[in-house]
């Protein structure tokens, strides 16, 4: 498997309206490699992956994929690029088969080609026996297979995922995550976000973490782990269900000011000050009905990188230069 | 086939797809404007005007006793003119009230005085009163007329037998007929003009519904704009002018689609025919359904949210549809108005699909009317595009 640089960020800079939402991140993906972009809401994940799918233009910095910038050739920048969005972008109407063929269309496949490519894609997702019925027939988890699929479609050399697990139970997550190292070992680049430390952590080869637009930190999981201290107590888990957003604000409320309570669909994570702390909040959670399916407490110290608090001693080292960073 | 036209077929294709995947709504689609349509023709559709004279239903009040206005009652009962019931004035005034029927004429106490009426000699008149319901005064004047030739037919005949050969007996009502007679005929253009109110009715609720349709087509556009499938879109090699075109030609085509079938329905049924050029009418047709494009692009482009779009859209199409004479004749709109309504793209297409229908009019003649409606479906097109440009570019720059 060759290991040489297939998406370049180099010092980009983006701004919506007044604000600056990504300044100056620098960032590579090389093939067959995983990178999570990691960051609280509002950090800049999603922006960065909309400057890398060519969605939006940085107004500084440059955007390359095996070399064609989207502002030279955005016809063949385009066909680097499979773009899985957050929400499931499909037509509900259609059915599996009939959103492949055309999306696969728009890239220009067709006759043979088109329909190998499809058969091929329902095959992957397991959608094959579903392939006639309608989208909105389909369960969460189908839907999110199918839309990776369409991305895959065409297949390009760089995947791009916004936060694809957010709508996942821990079981389509880790089905998702085997794909993922499936195109891994195909030799594409993946760039995905969350939020969510663990899945990073154990999912990804390399973390990049963003903080207000910045690239605070790079690099493999326990590299950056390593240099941390041993940090909040946090918790990370699944509901059966995802919550009323009036029943998250009572929840939070009830949890008190020191603790983190976050919800990314079903996802949960619980950061607080002590294990104390989160023992209490956990109660708290469990006693008011949240029916947990799943959940696990790593030592969290990651958490001081993404919740913004690193410590001096601690920071990772500057982030190479994209163009001159060793490949890992 | 070019790379460009089968990127367009394709997304045009899932729109057309998009359409019939729900086949309950899209056949709706195509009843509605039938529906539609066949309710107002049946509503201005008089029949056939030859033969039997329509008659005037009204309520007659006496008040009076006397022979002379017996006679005039009797008179009025078996006019071939009117529908005539004699009733009591509590029940005049309810039932004008509710306009069943919408006149009443009262000979009240004292008219009986007019039977002493000397040609000739100024005396005080009697009254002779005419209720009438507010949304009726033109039925109330037709009353005025029927009782003043009731009224003078008896008059002349107490008044005028003693200097002529007939007795009294003999002055009937034959002989006191009007000595001319009236032939009256529809005038409506040119010789060869049939009008039928099914024809306007198919021909106005067809404009209108396309409109409604361009309208839930851009409404749909604005709506994907606001979803992860746009996302998906830009992020695919597709330019926008792409997009726009292959919108508007699958809203075009079933717009065209929807012109067809109502006709076809209309022509099966009522008997709408296309008295005048058929080429002309298609082209009509294909121009009205470029305009429901346009419009839907518009919509698309300008919207702002899809409650306020379809909000302004309503208003709007409601507006037009009446102005442009859709829903009823032009002519019965002040001149202001049918002023104003020149400036609108279904004055034009409206006229020009009437032309090409009951009134026989050729091609050549609709030709202006061709050229307006695309004239204003490319003006549509140019500030929808423009829009539609500079809002992606903004969103680009991340300035939106």
């Amino acid at each position: 498997m060759t290991h040489s640089t297939a998406l370049l960020l180099d010092s980009i800079r983006v701004r919506y309206g007044q604000r600056l939402a990504v300044d100056g991140v620098s960032l590579t993906v090389d093939r067959g490699e995983i990178v999570g972009l990691l960051g609280p809401n509002g950090s800049g994940k999603s922006t960065t992956l909309a400057a890398a799918a060519g969605i939006i233009d940085p107004f500084e910095g440059t955007v390359s994929i095996d070399g064609v910038r989207r502002d030279q050739s955005a016809n063949r920048y385009a066909h680097r690029v499979g773009f899985v969005p957050q929400e499931p972008a499909l037509y509900d109407d259609l059915s599996a088969e009939a959103n492949l063929q055309f999306f696969g269309r728009l890239y220009g496949l067709h006759g043979l080609t088109l329909r190998d490519r499809v058969n091929d894609a329902l095959f992957r997702a397991r959608l094959d026996d579903r392939k006639a019925a309608r989208v909105s027939t389909f369960s969460g988890g189908m839907k999110q297979r199918l839309n990776l699929a369409v991305a895959l479609l065409h297949e390009p050399t760089v995947i791009l995922l916004d936060e694809p697990t957010a709508a996942l139970d821990p079981v389509s997550r880790d089905n998702l995550f085997a794909v993922l190292y499936d195109l891994r070992e195909q030799g594409h680049a993946i760039l995905l976000t969350t939020h969510h430390l663990d899945e990073a952590e154990h999912g990804c080869d390399r973390i990049a973490v963003l903080e207000a637009g910045k690239l605070v930190a790079c690099g493999k999981p326990w590299d950056l782990i390593r240099a941390q201290p041993v940090g909040r107590a946090v918790l990370y888990g699944h509901s059966r269900e995802v919550l009323p957003k009036f029943f998250q604000k009572v929840l939070k409320k009830r949890v008190g000011s020191g603790v983190a309570l976050e919800f990314t669909g079903r996802r949960v994570r619980i950061a607080a000050a002590t294990q104390e702390a989160l023992g209490k909040a956990l109660a708290i959670v469990l006693s008011d009905g949240v029916r947990l399916e799943t959940f696990r407490t790593p030592p969290g110290r990651l958490e001081h990188l993404v919740r913004g608090e690193p410590t001096p001693a601690a920071v990772p080292e500057p982030v190479p230069h994209p163009a001159e960073a060793p490949h890992s | 086939m070019t790379d460009a036209v089968r990127l367009i077929l394709t997304l045009a294709a899932k729109d057309w797809h998009l359409f019939w995947a729900d086949r309950r709504a899209a056949l709706l689609g195509f009843a509605v404007p039938i529906v539609l349509a066949s309710g107002f023709g049946m509503i201005f559709h008089t029949g056939p005007t030859v033969g039997a004279a329509p008659k005037l239903p009204l309520v007659i009040v006496v008040q009076d006793p006397g022979p002379f206005t017996k006679a005039v009652v009797e008179q009025l009962l078996k006019s071939p003119r009117v529908e005539a019931e004699v009733v009591t004035l509590d029940e005049a005034q309810r039932r004008v009230g509710d306009r069943r029927p919408g006149v009443a004429v009262i000979f009240p106490l004292g008219f009986e005085k007019l039977a002493a009426w000397t040609p000739g000699v100024a005396k005080a008149r009697p009254r002779v009163e005419v209720l009438h319901h507010p949304l009726a005064a033109s039925e109330g004047q037709w009353a005025e007329g029927v009782v003043s030739e009731a009224v003078m037919k008896r008059l002349a005949r107490e008044k005028m037998a003693p200097i002529t050969a007939f007795t009294k007996a003999e002055f009937t009502d034959e002989a006191l007929t009007i000595p001319f007679v009236v032939e009256t005929t529809a005038v409506s253009g040119s010789a060869q003009e049939h009008f039928n109110a099914y024809t306007h009715s198919f021909c106005g609720m067809t404009l209108q519904y396309l409109l409604f349709w361009g309208m839930e087509s851009g409404l749909v556009l604005l709506r994907e704009r606001r979803q992860s499938l746009w996302l998906r879109m830009r992020s695919a090699p597709v330019p926008l002018w792409a997009v726009l075109v292959a919108k508007a030609t699958s809203t075009a085509a079933i717009a065209v689609l929807q012109v067809l079938t109502t006709f076809a329905f209309g022509y099966a049924v009522f008997g709408v025919t296309i008295d005048g050029s058929v080429v002309g009418f298609l082209l009509l047709a294909f121009g009205a359904g470029l305009l429901a494009a346009a419009t839907g692009l518009l919509v698309a482009a300008v919207g702002g949210t899809e409650a306020r779009a379809r909000s302004v859209c309503i208003l709007a199409i409601l507006g037009v549809s009446m102005l442009g004479g859709l829903w009823l004749p032009s002519f019965v709109l002040p001149g202001w108005a049918r002023d104003l309504a020149l400036a609108l793209p279904t004055t034009w297409a409206m006229r020009g699909l009437d032309g090409v229908t009951w009134q026989g009019r050729g091609l050549v003649e609709v030709l202006p009317n061709v050229g307006v409606v695309l004239g204003f479906t490319a003006v549509f097109l140019m500030i929808a595009v423009a829009r539609f440009v500079t809002s992606e570019a903004r969103r680009r720059r991340g300035w939106a």
